[in-house]
């Protein structure tokens, strides 16, 4: 028995020394640097590592829908707001949270708002497992930099100086009509919401009240990825936790898109001009029900407007 | 889980299998291995898991019937006239082999209807177009369950040893049932065989720490060909393969020894992780591998390569065919008139033709898969034909066959031809391979490789650095191998520290340079769609 429980014991003793490697390997192997030739991943949304502390007031996470859908610039120009967009493709809920928590690191946002079609990316047991892996050792994440480490790695000290001027927004003019326009028949069904979303979502809430930020869930126009059952499914789990949900499907004399023009992909994403009219209501919206500053004349927010002209150039050529 | 190097099946699914197989006494172990055996075919297979379930029970039933049959011959045997036994006998051997004969057709029907049906049908409407002939058959792509090319042989052979005698009938449907299914080689093989592990699993030894620890050594070492070399390879392969008219003839050449690489890292390091797994439980599983890049000869290659396939087909279709009536006349019609050399071989070359036509058809349905089959064919052919020419070469030259320089020619000999086999193998189709091979040997350059284009066809220098060292560590442990070390034996009786240091450096290793992550496909199990 006593040579048994030896054996079990080495074995933990064995698993603990690999632990502490691997979090050393990740110290070595994490990204100096957040643009893309450091090994940087997802550098759009990891743009916000490079922004000045505590600068960033609206704060958004969620999928592709997110990052086609709200231009940070707009939000700028028209009402001061200066705002981030951590979104990637198919981005799903624990993804959205780490990069929720690394945000809030450096950032003190009033505002968090989540684009509710992550809450219908279904998350199996394993992508939960690799995603908690991945948070807690990068390595397992960054360990195709072995190719390009160097004596700078070793220090594992991190400096951020890459700032997206699109402030994580994803600029596309295409413009491919949607063939469904009528997509929210109304109903009284309700699309379930799986169970370990909703743990998700309701961590997320209690991430941004532990950070004195408020969570706010929105639906960007998308004749193909939304329906009535989704917004059910959505607005009674904003009801569970609370929080305000912003449906912009529903508000077609509001946000007025025209789906003949303002989509890059048959009714799927926003494009440019799409955006641009997300954007505007949004922007209102959330002047009208949050308390956040117009900080276009604050001298903090200089490099914005720098940054304003130089996205004009490039959205304008 | 498609894949035995999966998180999922490696991280959740087999140390879940391990830990309530070790919590509970013989009887629930049992219980659980066959559980966790069908959990695994219905997560990758679904409902298509009815299939198992028929063969297991038809082969079950089956086993029993020969049995009874045999048992019916004792008892109609016992105090008969010597005169009569043969009689009794013949009657009796007819029934076994009525009921053998309908077991194949039954069992090898499944495999050719699932497998075959939209080949043969593909193959026929273009018969028909060619002859002008009204006719078209609908070609409908059956949905085959996972494994089902390995269970359909190893119940099989299940049969033939009941068959023969080799073995009892086994009434134990459920020790019958976790032999068909073993989780660890139902997808992949190796393909068992019933007297040897039919029992061993039945007995669901306890987990001892030395099975565990060989066991995830044997694992890692497993994932480090496949996460490592074979996934890594992929980036390079597969593009050449797809677009093969982009490359000039030294890339493909290239890419077909990668694609051997690749195919022998996925597959021995899949049997080892096979292995590796089994082990943990204390069941010993046959190998499949036994360095076949040693090989002198291609027929030593097949010997080392996928050797339970080998022993599948030499036990029940090459032995069965020489030894039968029509072929044992025709060896001893070919001894009289061409001696004792080219007399048996003609009769070999009959039994050679059919292991070989079905050991390339067995991989796939597709005439790249035939032509594989028949290229081997030819090859150990030749090689049996002009052996006598050879060994008097040798004699003539004076030189020593297995010395050193010798044994390096013909060793590399070997690979070559094997690699050419492989890209016949790989070639989405058969008119494609040739098109390869012409290419590679018509339009061979180096001006990839010497401008250092090579190193942007989706492998850079680096890529090609790692792949090279981790083929080296491989290598390096098959000569070991090769001179009867025990690796695992020896590295067990070192210190702890050099032990532990060992195993911290292959993990890290695995960890830092496999091929996985954003950026990166890992090649489907390649095996396992056969």
């Amino acid at each position: 028995m006593k040579q048994k429980g030896r054996k079990i014991a080495r074995c933990f003793v064995f698993l603990f020394g690999l632990l502490c490697m691997l979090l050393l390997l990740s110290r070595l192997f994490v990204p100096k640097n957040n643009r893309k030739e450091f090994g940087m991943q997802d550098v759009q949304a990891n743009g916000i590592l490079g922004e000045p502390e505590n600068t960033i007031e609206v704060l958004v996470i969620g999928d592709s829908l997110a990052y086609s859908g709200l231009v940070p610039m707009a939000l700028w120009e028209q009402y001061g707001i200066p705002s981030y967009v951590c979104c990637t493709k198919a981005q799903q809920l624990p993804y959205s949270a780490s990069l929720l928590q690394q945000a809030l690191r450096t950032q003190k946002p009033k505002v968090v708002l989540l684009e509710a079609n992550a809450i219908y990316r279904k998350i199996t047991g394993i992508e939960f497992l690799v995603n908690v892996s991945r948070d807690s050792l990068p390595v397992l994440n960054y360990h195709d930099r072995w190719k390009s480490l160097n004596v700078n790695d070793l220090s594992g000290r991190v400096e951020y100086t890459w700032t997206d001027d699109g402030k994580g927004y994803l600029f596309n003019k295409k413009s491919r009509p949607a063939e469904k326009k009528n997509y929210m028949v109304p109903t009284e069904e309700t699309e379930k919401i799986a169970w370990l979303n909703e743990r998700y979502v309701s961590y997320i809430a209690k991430l941004c009240e532990k950070n004195g930020a408020e969570l706010m869930l929105y639906s960007t126009p998308s004749a193909k990825c939304w329906n009535y059952k989704r917004h059910n499914g959505i607005q009674e789990l904003a009801d569970r936790l609370s929080v305000p949900y912003l449906d912009m499907n529903l508000l077609s004399d509001e946000v007025a898109i025209d789906w003949t023009k303002d989509t890059r992909d048959y009714g799927d994403h926003m494009n440019y001009s799409g955006a641009k009219k997300v954007t505007q209501y949004l922007g209102s919206y959330l002047k009208a029900h949050y308390e956040l500053s117009d900080c276009r004349d604050s001298e903090r927010y200089a490099k914005w407007n720098d940054c304003l002209a130089r996205w004009k150039r490039k959205v304008e050529k | 889980m498609y894949s035995y190097c999966s998180v999922v099946f490696l991280g959740v699914f087999l140390p879940l299998t391990v830990a309530l197989y070790q919590a509970l006494p013989q009887k629930g172990r049992r219980v659980v291995l066959l559980a966790a055996s069908y959990v695994f075919f219905w997560i990758l297979s679904g409902k298509l898991l009815l299939y198992l379930l028929f063969s297991t029970l038809s082969v079950h039933h089956i086993g029993l019937w020969l049995s009874l049959l045999a048992n019916e011959r004792d008892a109609a045997l016992q105090g008969v006239e010597r005169s009569e036994r043969k009689a009794i006998k013949q009657q009796y051997l007819h029934k076994q082999r009525m009921v053998m004969g309908f077991a194949v057709v039954l069992h090898i029907g499944i495999l050719v209807a699932v497998k075959y049906t939209a080949f043969f049908g593909w193959n026929l409407n273009n018969l028909f177009e060619v002859l002008h002939l009204p006719l078209r058959l609908s070609t409908v792509k059956i949905l085959a369950p996972i494994g089902i090319s390995f269970y359909t042989l190893q119940a099989l052979s299940y049969l033939f040893d009941v068959y023969r005698g080799s073995v009892p009938a086994d009434r134990n449907l459920f020790r019958l049932a976790l032999f068909l299914s073993f989780f660890p080689q139902i997808m992949e093989g190796p393909i068992c065989r019933y007297s040897d592990t039919a029992q061993a699993l039945w007995e669901c030894p306890s987990v001892s720490y030395r099975s565990l620890t060989f066991g995830a050594q044997r694992i890692l070492y497993g994932v480090m060909k496949k996460v490592v070399v074979a996934d890594r390879l992929n980036a390079f392969i597969k593009p050449v393969f797809a677009d093969y008219a982009q490359y000039d003839g030294g890339v493909i050449a290239l890419a077909a020894v990668g694609y051997t690489c690749q195919l022998y890292m996925e597959f021995s390091g899949t049997m080892d992780i096979v292995i590796g797994a089994a082990e943990i439980f204390g069941i010993r599983l046959p190998e499949n591998f036994r360095q076949p890049f040693f090989s002198k000869s291609i027929s030593e290659f097949w010997k080392r390569w996928h050797i339970t396939l080998g022993t599948w087909f030499r036990d029940y279709i090459f032995y069965p065919v020489t030894l039968s009536k029509p072929l044992k006349k025709l060896t001893t019609w070919g001894r009289k008139r061409l001696g004792n050399h080219f007399g048996p071989l003609l009769a070999g070359a009959v039994a050679l033709f059919c292991v070989w036509f079905s050991n390339g058809i067995w991989h796939g349905a597709g005439w790249n898969y035939i032509f594989f089959g028949i290229y081997h064919f030819v090859l150990i052919l030749l090689g049996n034909v002009f052996e006598p020419f050879v060994h008097k070469t040798y004699e003539k030259l004076r030189l020593r066959r297995n010395g050193a320089v010798c044994t390096g020619l013909r060793i590399l000999k070997t690979g070559v031809l094997v690699c050419i086999g492989e890209l016949f193998f790989r070639a989405p189709e058969l008119g494609i391979g040739m098109k390869m091979f012409g290419r590679m040997v018509g339009s061979f350059s180096l001006s990839s490789f010497k401008s250092g284009k090579i190193f942007e066809m989706g492998m850079d220098r680096q890529d090609f650095i790692i792949v090279g060292v981790t083929v080296a560590i491989v290598f390096l442990f098959g000569v070991l191998k090769e001179r009867g070390v025990q690796i695992r034996q020896r590295t067990a009786e070192k210190p702890t520290v050099l032990r532990w240091a060992l195993y911290y450096a292959l993990i890290l290793f695995v960890i830092v340079f496999g091929a996985y992550g954003p950026g990166y496909i890992p090649v489907d199990p390649i095996y396992a769609n056969f």
